[in-house]
């Protein structure tokens, strides 16, 4: 599309695709557990979290903690303790059950009945940029009504598919939309 | 000057070509209004017989054809239904034929003079645009032509030597040539009433504004006319413009018609739970955050600034952990005073009523927070500061302004708080050296941004003190303090993301509490404790500089008690405290 940028950064404005800053913000929505998983509590926490329910522990198995019932029961126990490598796994298996969980109640609570949620969208920072090549980008904010696509695209961890969602939002913003493919921030309450 | 305005003239002709109607609908426009020619001419500044060439095919070209376009314009505004009242005009002496003919009669010696002259380019910016001169007002050049540098006025405007309106203006300065007219408070205005003037003309151009005609721009409201019995000459110039100055007034009102967000609250909760209070009162405090936000949008109606809830935060407004601090150092006193004179001494402890709810009123930043090195400090903007705070020689009776500090160097602070030392660094005070700022986050700033919300709030309080209403206080206590501590980082309030403006605040309400301070210990009476918000103990008879009451400018006594009789006298003033 003629509106997309091609070589962010040339001149040195900074910022972070809009989507980015979307599933940022969908994130700080999503109440992770905050203690890191390299700490004890953190790490019971997530594994608690997956393992409460046979419903749970399926869910972790599809979102890539593939080890056995065995070693799961030993982590819980406290006899082993995972590798390095299945600490990432299980967070990212933690985050996207627990994404795929709430994603229902956020959506609700975004679309409030069709009202949609007001966004803020904070332009990309040009304070990097010489003064002839900076324009003015001003802060807009933009109602959404349908998050379906956005939430269903964040749940599933789906890049892309964030991507094309939040320019289908975007694109009402009228025709100056490019300026805001790249934000410092963008933010909304659910 | 007047080359210039000859050269918007010129560009004023370059613009394009307002449409007219058709030839015989100006005419008849003109008829349904009742205007004669020699009225439309006048005010046009051309003759009779030109504006009856218009009416009959030709057109008018230049800054004529956007006056003339202006004014059918607000004749069709006006007079395009035929069902219309024929006249509105309020005391314009209607034109019959008749008369009509008289003043064609009257006018050709001011329209040929103005037509020799460029007198559409209007040499006064802040006159009307249509000359609206009756004949025998019009000067000639002579009157004006002695020397010193005297125009005549389209329109009278207050004299600056007595107020009352003037013909003419010297150097730019509207005054009264003849002595006996300017000294004489109750003489009648120079000249005779305007009797041509179109009243549809001004008020017209109230109701379309958007004709960009050139000479419309820029007419500054005039004053009223001081005189205790303005002539009815004067009340029709400036009354329609005071006219148009009382319809903007008119709008505001209905802006805050809404009625008492908070009265309606607490009868609608006092309501359902069929007068329990203490019923009532629970379901309203659990209800404050949202309503608070509610007010806040409510309040920020038709105001200048939006409020930005979510900007980007830098790193010192984070959190480090989820139940960590930033790194903004809010400057909360907590002060005691060392020792205090020999004997014993009463103490009262002071409560400074609805700190949080006065501290709103603060300078608030509206964007997003921008990064800047230096010791400068821009007073339009605010934000927090990282400072080294300057020496504080003053410990022995009156505290520290960033509270007690343990740490040495550094810290980042609020603008609240860097305003008050820079207040006190100030030759007024000269207390302390002036803090070095190292670096700022900040934003431009108002300090009106919660003004309204704060005012709603203030008076709902003063008028639940006044009716003893307990339900209400509460209510309001719980949403200005409740607003406050949740519009950071809070999972209890989502819609607001400031931490920035919960610093500020909080910082406020110390730099307020600390000012309250001083202002005890410049009356004379001795300091002995400043603590957390709101509490301030001193001896002495405070009642001369505090008023004691529950308003949010008065104080509350919270306690009375004794220390001294011992030389250990600060140790007995906080034992006596810490109950």
């Amino acid at each position: 599309m003629p509106q997309h940028t091609i070589e962010f950064g040339k001149f040195g404005a900074q910022g972070v695709k809009g989507h980015e800053a979307v599933a940022r913000q969908l994130d700080a929505l999503a109440d992770f557990i905050a203690s890191p998983v390299t700490t004890r509590r953190g790490l019971m926490a997530r594994l608690h979290y997956l393992t409460r329910t046979p419903h749970a522990r399926a869910a972790a198995r599809e979102a890539g903690l593939t080890v056995t019932d065995r070693t799961l029961r030993a982590w819980l126990a406290g006899a082993r303790n995972p590798t390095p490598h299945n600490l990432v796994r299980i967070d990212t298996a933690y985050r996207t059950v627990r994404r795929h969980n709430i994603a229902r109640y956020l959506l609700a609570r975004l679309n409030r009945r069709g009202r949609g949620t007001r966004v803020e969208i904070h332009p990309l920072d040009q304070s990097g940029v010489r003064p002839p090549h900076q324009r003015f980008v001003e802060f807009r904010t933009l109602n959404v009504r349908r998050w379906e696509a956005i939430v269903d695209a964040w749940a599933a961890g789906d890049d892309q598919a964030l991507d094309d969602a939040w320019t289908d939002q975007i694109i009402d913003l009228g025709s100056q939309w490019g300026q805001y493919e790249y934000v410092t921030n963008i933010g909304f309450a659910a | 000057m007047s080359d210039f305005d000859a050269i918007d003239s010129l560009l004023a002709s370059l613009t394009p070509q307002p449409a007219l109607p058709e030839a015989e609908a100006r005419r008849d426009l003109r008829e349904r209004a009742g205007l004669s020619k020699a009225q439309v001419a006048r005010t046009l500044g051309v003759s009779p017989s030109t504006v009856t060439g218009w009416e009959t095919g030709r057109d008018p070209s230049g800054e004529l054809r956007a006056k003339y376009a202006y004014l059918l314009d607000g004749l069709a505004a006006r007079f395009a239904s035929p069902t219309s009242p024929a006249s509105p005009v309020s005391s314009a002496p209607l034109a019959s034929p008749d008369s009509a003919a008289a003043g064609e009669a009257a006018a050709p010696g001011p329209a040929g003079a103005q037509s020799t002259t460029p007198q559409p380019t209007d040499p006064t910016p802040d006159s009307t645009p249509s000359p609206t001169l009756s004949p025998d007002s019009t000067p000639s050049p002579a009157t004006g032509g002695d020397g010193d540098d005297v125009a005549a006025l389209a329109v009278p405007e207050p004299c600056v030597l007595c107020g009352r309106p003037a013909r003419h203006q010297v150097a730019g300065f509207p005054q009264h040539l003849d002595a006996a007219q300017c000294t004489a408070p109750n003489a009648p205005p120079a000249e005779p009433p305007v009797p041509t003037v179109p009243a549809e003309l001004p008020s017209s151009r109230t109701t379309a504004p958007a004709h960009p005609a050139p000479g419309t721009r820029a007419a500054p409201p005039a004053q009223p006319a001081p005189g205790p019995q303005p002539a009815p000459g004067v009340q029709a110039g400036a009354g329609v413009r005071t006219g148009a100055g009382a319809r903007r007034r008119r709008t505001v009102p209905v802006v805050e018609a809404s009625p008492d967000p908070v009265a309606a609250a607490v009868a609608e909760a006092l309501t359902r739970h069929e007068g329990d209070v203490e019923a009532a009162t629970a379901a309203l405090l659990k209800r404050a955050i949202p309503d608070a936000m509610a007010l806040l949008d409510d309040c920020r109606k038709g105001g200048r600034y939006a409020v930005v809830a979510h900007p980007w935060i830098p790193d010192v407004l984070r959190k480090q952990s989820a139940r960590g601090a930033d790194q903004i150092w809010e400057a909360r006193p907590k002060w005691t005073r060392p020792e205090l004179p020999e004997g014993r001494h009463e103490v009262t402890a002071l409560d400074i009523n609805g700190a949080y709810l006065s501290a709103l009123k603060t300078h608030l930043p509206l964007g997003q927070l921008e990064h800047t090195v230096g010791d400068v400090h821009d007073r339009r903007r605010a934000g927090v500061h990282l400072i080294t705070p300057p020496e504080w020689e003053h410990g022995a009776y009156l505290p520290n302004p960033i509270g007690n500090r343990d740490e040495p160097g550094p810290l980042w602070v609020t603008e609240p708080t860097l305003r008050l030392l820079l207040r006190l660094s100030g030759p007024k005070y000269a207390l302390c050296e002036p803090p070095e700022i190292h670096e700022s986050f900040t934003s431009g700033a108002t300090e009106n941004l919660l003004e309204k919300f704060r005012v709603v709030l203030k008076d709902a309080r003063d008028r639940a003190l006044a009716d003893g209403d307990e339900v209400t206080l509460e209510y309001v206590k719980a949403m200005y303090s409740k607003f406050v501590s949740t519009m950071g980082e809070s999972n209890y309030n989502r819609e607001l993301y400031r931490p920035d403006w919960m610093h500020l605040i909080r910082s406020q309400a110390f730099a307020n509490l600390w000012v309250k301070a001083l202002k005890a210990h410049d009356s004379g009476l001795a300091v002995v404790r400043v603590m957390g918000t709101d509490e301030l103990h001193v001896v002495g008879d405070w009642r001369r500089v505090f008023p004691e009451g529950r308003g949010v400018a008065e104080v509350k006594v919270k306690d009375v008690y004794s220390v001294g009789a011992a030389p250990e006298t600060p140790a007995a003033a906080g034992d006596a405290d810490e109950n």
